[in-house]
């Protein structure tokens, strides 16, 4: 209780001190939701043991998890609640039990792993339970060899383009360079990315053997294969616009005036209906390393509470319902998402969707985004050192070593 | 005896609602976070933090190198030109505002408002993809109309700061304005009659009436301003430091500057500490602004 109320009340200090931007913390310690206070597994046989999970996503989702937990019933009654600033709600929950599961993406496990708020999902299920996801999506939900997450579904970028405007496509990145230049005029652009974004420019990074941080979170932004790639990304960028926020990008893109776009999946649905005709295309392949672009990929999934554990057995019966090949195909068939679950790729109506059949080939290539709690700063540090690189011109050596540098500090800063 | 006791605690009993409510929602968190800023609350130390003492103030100290010594007098530079130029444009529009005869007086007042309430979230990303954004923005399509090449608004250090400061005014002049007008109006017009009787001329009239009679009323809502514009954080952020579009333009204020190389770190002791840091350097000059008000009234 001490802990919780300390904590509303460092939330708050905080929220003060950005009065007015909106950030304001939710300081629900889950009081009221308590009317959701599951009984103990312990209780009479037929009364049913209730859980709670917590999503923070679109209402369409939250209805499917309830479609999939409704499953589970009569024994199980599994209550799906939308609850805003979830990440943040999460760490005070801590003991309070509740919620009992949340959906979200992977990314943020190590911090809630290190937090000691989740638990592993082998604590409630086998490994074997995990065999048929993809290796991709089992890696994203692994932090120091416990698995935190039963995947459902993952994202990824991919190589879109206008099919009125783009007819060949590039199948390597000088090809892709040399179509920029020639096709990048009055307004109109050859290809687009959001070129000071890490999440972006990792996938080149990746390609050239460099990355901005590993699974041992030590930072990467020296290398030689980093800067390399920096380097030769840094020549795509004389045909972008400057600013390369996704809100321009996208508009460009949705208004005709850019032949191709390495973007979401979100794009498409968008894009359709502005009437574009739309193509999806494998990467582009890096001439000099042989390599495509190997994206970052986010896996959506089910954690469990540390505080959970008292209800072992309908946990277990949950996180197994989640990894059946029927809940990846319920998403995949209502929102076009990938499923991570290989047999599910069995079914005609996955097969037969092109951008979930191109997602899954880019997954073979795509890296996990770190789930290391050191990743939270490495964004920040990371895009200074491209916005200087592609925005101001400043040297790439000295800027990736400035940046390096200034990662070991901030994350001897987070200790 | 018992009369002169209630009559000494009566005002109390009467506040005591809202002095819990501030002990409650202002006292109680600040002496939190000093408490925290001793532990070593964090990602790694989140059920089993403990007492560490200076240490992280020590680590805050050492945030407070040449990047915040600029970010600070920045922020003393944003918050003089903000200041000084919100007086001036609101006192003038005002002014106007007040001009005998003028029609539909109120309906202007209206409009000028409007900025005000409007969520400053909203506006500010408004502004940058109307009026700044390179492709679509409203000055770049001028610029191209006028044959000028296009501008980048938000890279460069000088036309970042410039443009924020814009902003900064679009989003508090309609405070200003609002007081000042209050003001103006409050003063007995017998002064200005007399004045015109000895052949003063509206300088005259503004420099020996109007000012010294506003001034008592100004002085308080000026403070109000420079604090809210010494830890503006939002227009800042949003416009230049936002993760996923930062623009390349190095205008860090105080709070950006503690944003970028303390709370994101999540480590909450080091970050409390920060926070009580600049809360000290607020309350200084707290102190100093209510010597000055207190000098002028």
């Amino acid at each position: 209780m001490k802990k919780i109320i300390a904590s509303i009340f460092l939330a708050s200090v905080i929220a003060g001190a950005f009065s007015g931007c909106g950030s304001t913390v939710s300081s629900s310690s889950g009081a009221e939701n308590s009317v959701y206070d599951s009984q103990s597994s312990s209780g009479a046989s037929h009364e049913p043991i209730k859980l709670v999970v917590w999503h923070e996503t679109t209402p369409e989702i939250g209805e499917l998890l309830q479609k999939e937990f409704d499953k589970l019933k009569p024994d199980i009654e599994v209550e799906v609640v939308k609850k805003e600033k979830m990440t943040e709600s999460l760490k005070l929950a801590g003991d309070s039990g509740e919620p009992d599961m949340y959906f979200f993406a992977h990314d943020k496990i190590g911090t809630f792993a290190q937090m000691e708020i989740i638990a592993p999902v082998t604590d409630f299920i086998s490994k074997d339970d995990l065999a048929d996801m993809l290796p991709m999506t089992v890696e994203a939900a692994t932090y120091q060899n416990q698995v935190y997450q039963a995947p459902i579904f993952f994202e990824t970028t991919m190589f879109l383009y206008n099919k009125a405007l783009m007819k060949q496509i590039p199948k390597t990145t000088e090809e892709l360079y040399n179509y920029a230049k020639e096709n990048t005029k009055d307004g109109v652009y050859g290809f687009l990315e959001q070129h000071s974004t890490a999440y972006y420019v990792a996938a080149w990074m990746h390609s050239f053997g460099g990355y901005i941080i590993n699974e041992n979170a030590e930072p990467g932004l020296n290398l030689s294969g980093t800067m390399e790639a920096v380097e030769y990304h840094k020549k795509f960028v004389e045909y972008m616009p400057i600013d390369g926020d996704y809100q321009t990008l996208s508009t460009l893109f949705l208004e005709g005036k850019a032949h191709s776009i390495i973007a979401g999946p979100w794009l498409i649905p968008n894009a359709k209906e502005k009437g574009i005709d739309i193509g999806i295309a494998s990467m582009p392949t890096i001439d000099e390393t042989g390599k495509p672009l190997m994206s970052y990929s986010g896996v959506q999934g089910i954690s469990v509470m540390k505080s959970a554990e008292s209800k072992k057995e309908a946990v277990a019966a949950a996180l197994k319902q989640i990894l059946k090949p029927e809940t990846g195909i319920d998403f995949a068939k209502a929102m076009g998402s990938a499923p991570a679950n290989s047999k599910c790729y069995n079914d005609s109506d996955v097969s037969g969707n092109e951008i979930i059949m191109n997602l899954k080939q880019n997954a073979e290539n795509a890296k996990p985004m770190p789930n290391v709690p050191e990743m939270d700063v490495m964004w920040t540090v990371t895009e200074n050192m491209l916005t200087s690189v592609n925005k101001n011109n400043d040297d790439i050596k000295t800027e990736c070593e400035k940046a390096q540098k200034e990662a070991f500090e901030k994350i001897e800063a987070m200790k | 005896m018992i009369l002169k006791i209630k009559s000494k605690t009566e005002p109390y009993l009467y506040s005591a609602p809202a002095l819990i409510v501030i002990a409650l929602v202002m006292v109680l968190p600040i002496i939190y976070t000093v408490y925290i800023s001793f532990t070593n609350m964090n990602v790694y130390h989140w059920k089993d933090f403990k007492f560490i003492g200076f240490k992280n103030y020590q680590k805050a100290l050492f945030m407070l190198d040449s990047g915040f010594l600029m970010a600070f007098l920045r922020t003393v530079l944003w918050t003089a030109v903000n200041i000084i130029l919100q007086l001036i444009i609101s006192f003038l529009i005002a002014v106007l505002l007040n001009v005998k005869g003028l029609k539909l007086s109120k309906l202007y007042k209206t409009f000028l408002m409007f900025p005000w309430a409007m969520p400053g979230y909203v506006s500010i990303l408004l502004w940058k993809m109307g009026m700044f954004n390179t492709e679509y923005g409203f000055l770049n399509h001028l610029l191209q109309k006028l044959g000028i090449s296009k501008i980048n608004w938000l890279s460069g250090n000088f036309t970042a700061f410039v443009s924020c400061i814009i902003l900064n005014l679009w989003l508090a002049l309609p405070f200003m304005i609002m007081i000042i007008d209050g003001a103006l109006q409050s003063v007995d017009k017998c002064y200005y009659e007399s004045a015109k009787l000895e052949g003063a001329n509206f300088w005259n009239q503004t420099r020996y009436i109007t000012i010294p009679l506003i001034k008592p009323i100004i002085a308080p809502m000026v403070m109000m301003t420079l604090f809210t514009t010494f830890k503006q954080f939002d227009i800042v952020y949003l416009l230049t430091q936002q993760n996923g579009s930062k623009t390349g333009a190095d205008i860090h204020t105080v709070l950006t500057y503690a944003y970028e190389n303390a709370f994101i770190t999540n480590n909450y002791g080091y970050s409390s500490a920060v926070s009580i840091i600049i809360f000290l350097i607020l309350l200084v000059y707290s102190i100093f602004n209510q010597k000055d008000i207190r000098g002028e009234a």
